[in-house]
């Protein structure tokens, strides 16, 4: 017996050789950050400076609660998340029941969806950089179905615009991704249920309705509260639009205003109080996304 | 699946029909951008912003693929910052399906005292944003002097919790048979590991591989935090110089936006099934 639970003991050391570059990576780049960035939120530390930071109570929250720049950011984050949820999840669900009716050629179809969220973000925003040109794609196409030659409708220009440009973007780029998660909830109905429905006469709206939609509510809960998150994290398309001319205002979106509280005011202190506000709604969102998806988990 | 006939009643029919233009219409607005991004490469940046816009180019001007790579200063930077791209990427896809596998393969197959927690504590990181600690992690790359390296890149993207969730998954399902007579026959734990446990992992592999390769070539935030040199650049910092730069012409723009897209585009095409898997569910947390 003592000899089959030192194979155990010696079985438990090898568990542990196994999980502990893991460990120590979460520790070191989650876990230390996390825990660093609550502490740091709570001080006056500058990104270059001698002096060692002081502990200033909830100065920084106050400050950063207290600001006009913080409540334009919050503001154009919950544009854009609001904004660009809507259509993708309406847009998604849509297409995810169409093309599942589909049968034949839903392969090459999801592949068309899909392909924008292989490009980075980057080169996604470079794209509609050059279609929102005055003299570009997106004027002479719209102009082209109202009618309406020579009009100008200012996408990178104008305060509201630039916010509808940069939703546009993103709903460009991720319907796709979002219509195949819908597409894989979907292909869990069995097969039977609809054709029940059909020789019962259900229509195709009825067998929406009444079957998919009752029968993927946990994946549509799961993916509601995805695109929100992601939505949240939103950077690259805002930074490229404002490093090419467009207003910084309207879509300084949350992610935009740590960077350049960090990067450019150099206040460590008030970025870190920025992303833990911002990190909060998120953990909100997450728990919400986490007990949606007790249920979910055999719907994906 | 048998192949389904075309419905008789007048509503299915209707229905038959509008799925297909509906699905052909979104498919074709959805492809405009990309088709546009290709045409307007070949173009001089007269013609991309010409009314009305001319969809087939009148030659193929491979200057603009030539001013992408040379830059508009003739530095020949976005070649590097390619290369750069192409290691960064490729070494976070490596280093994080063999951190992951070797993670998940403990939590999966061995017992040990603190199991349960240390995989909690592994999976409630998924919860944490990278944009929430990205300032205290630039910090730490400064102090450790890994600023403007690969290194810096690299280090905190090696592992992931999603990856290690995946891996962990994937070899419950893998048969204890196989470890124990491995065992018995005196094989190592290291080498039940290597020669038996990895090669077994495939599909789980290409999965977490496709989806840590694409995060990073997408990333923005972090190298713009950790990367003041040019040459140390990868692409997304890339872009937004080259197309904030008031020299910049939109043919070199697109052609830019093209030589970025290639690799993801290549590997898209013959990894699509990684792509489009449902696994990938769980990872779009990470922008």
């Amino acid at each position: 017996m003592k000899r089959a639970s030192g194979m155990e003991g010696k079985r438990a050391r090898w568990g542990w050789v196994f999980v502990a570059p893991g460990l120590l990576f979460f520790s070191l780049f989650s876990w230390y950050p996390i825990v660093n960035a609550f502490v740091t939120s709570f001080t006056n530390r500058k990104l270059i400076s001698l002096k060692a930071p002081k502990f200033v109570g909830l100065q920084n929250y106050v400050r950063v609660l207290s600001s006009e720049d913080f409540w334009n950011s919050a503001r154009a984050t919950a544009v854009f998340a609001v904004g660009a949820f809507v259509p993708l999840l309406l847009l998604s669900l849509l297409f995810a029941a169409l093309i599942v009716s589909l049968r034949g050629w839903k392969r090459p179809a999801q592949m068309a969806l899909y392909s924008p969220a292989v490009l980075s973000s980057v080169v996604a925003a470079l794209i509609w950089l050059v279609v929102f040109d005055p003299r570009g794609l997106a004027n002479q196409g719209l102009n082209a179905l109202f009618g309406t030659p020579g009009v100008d409708r200012r996408w990178l220009a104008d305060a509201t615009m630039a916010q509808v440009s940069t939703i546009v973007v993103y709903v460009w780029k991720y319907v796709g991704y979002f219509t195949i998660l819908f597409v894989t909830g979907m292909g869990k109905i069995p097969d039977a249920v609809n054709e029940a429905a059909l020789i019962d006469g259900a229509g195709p709206f009825r067998r929406f309705f009444s079957i998919t939609l009752p029968l993927i509510r946990p994946t549509t809960v799961l993916v509601s509260v995805m695109i929100l998150i992601q939505c949240m994290k939103t950077f690259s398309t805002q930074y490229l639009f404002v490093q090419s001319g467009a207003p910084t205002g309207p879509i300084e979106v949350m992610t935009l205003a740590i960077y350049n509280t960090a990067m450019r005011d150099l206040a460590i202190g008030r970025a870190s109080a920025m992303s833990m506000l911002l990190f909060a709604v998120m953990l909100l969102l997450s728990w919400l996304q986490l007990r949606a998806s007790r249920g979910g988990e055999d719907a994906l | 699946m048998r192949k389904p006939s075309i419905p008789k009643r007048p509503l299915e029919l209707a229905f038959f029909v509008l799925a297909r233009l509906v699905v052909a219409g979104a498919a074709a607005l959805i492809l405009v951008p990309l088709a546009f991004m290709l045409s307007a490469s070949f173009m001089p940046a007269s013609d991309i912003v010409s009314i009305p816009y001319r969809w087939i180019p009148d030659g193929l001007r491979w200057k603009n693929y030539l001013q992408a790579l040379a830059g508009n200063d003739g530095s020949w930077l976005y070649a590097r910052n390619v290369l750069n791209s192409l290691v960064v990427a490729g070494a976070v896809a490596a280093t994080t399906v063999a951190i992951s596998a070797s993670v998940g393969y403990g939590f999966a197959k061995f017992r040990f005292r603190g199991r349960n927690l240390a995989f909690m504590a592994v999976m409630a990181t998924m919860m944490i944003p990278f944009e929430t600690v990205m300032v205290p992690l630039y910090l730490v790359v400064v102090r450790l002097g890994f600023q403007d390296s690969y290194l810096g890149l690299i280090l905190p993207f090696m592992a992931s919790a999603f990856g290690v969730f995946l891996m962990r998954q994937y070899l419950l399902g893998f048969p204890d048979d196989i470890v124990d007579a491995a065992r018995i026959d005196g094989c190592s734990e290291w080498r039940i590991f290597r020669s038996i446990v990895l090669p077994s992992i495939g599909p789980a592999s290409a999965t977490l591989a496709v989806l840590a390769f694409r995060q990073q070539w997408d990333n923005l935030l972090w190298p713009l935090l950790v990367v003041q040199r040019e040459e140390m650049k990868t692409i997304p910092a890339y872009i937004v110089k080259f197309a904030a730069e008031k020299s910049a012409d939109e043919g070199a723009m697109m052609a830019v936006a093209v030589i970025a897209s290639l690799p993801v585009f290549i590997l898209f095409i013959t990894l699509s099934k990684y792509f489009l898997g449902g696994s990938a569910v769980f990872a779009a947390g990470k922008e």
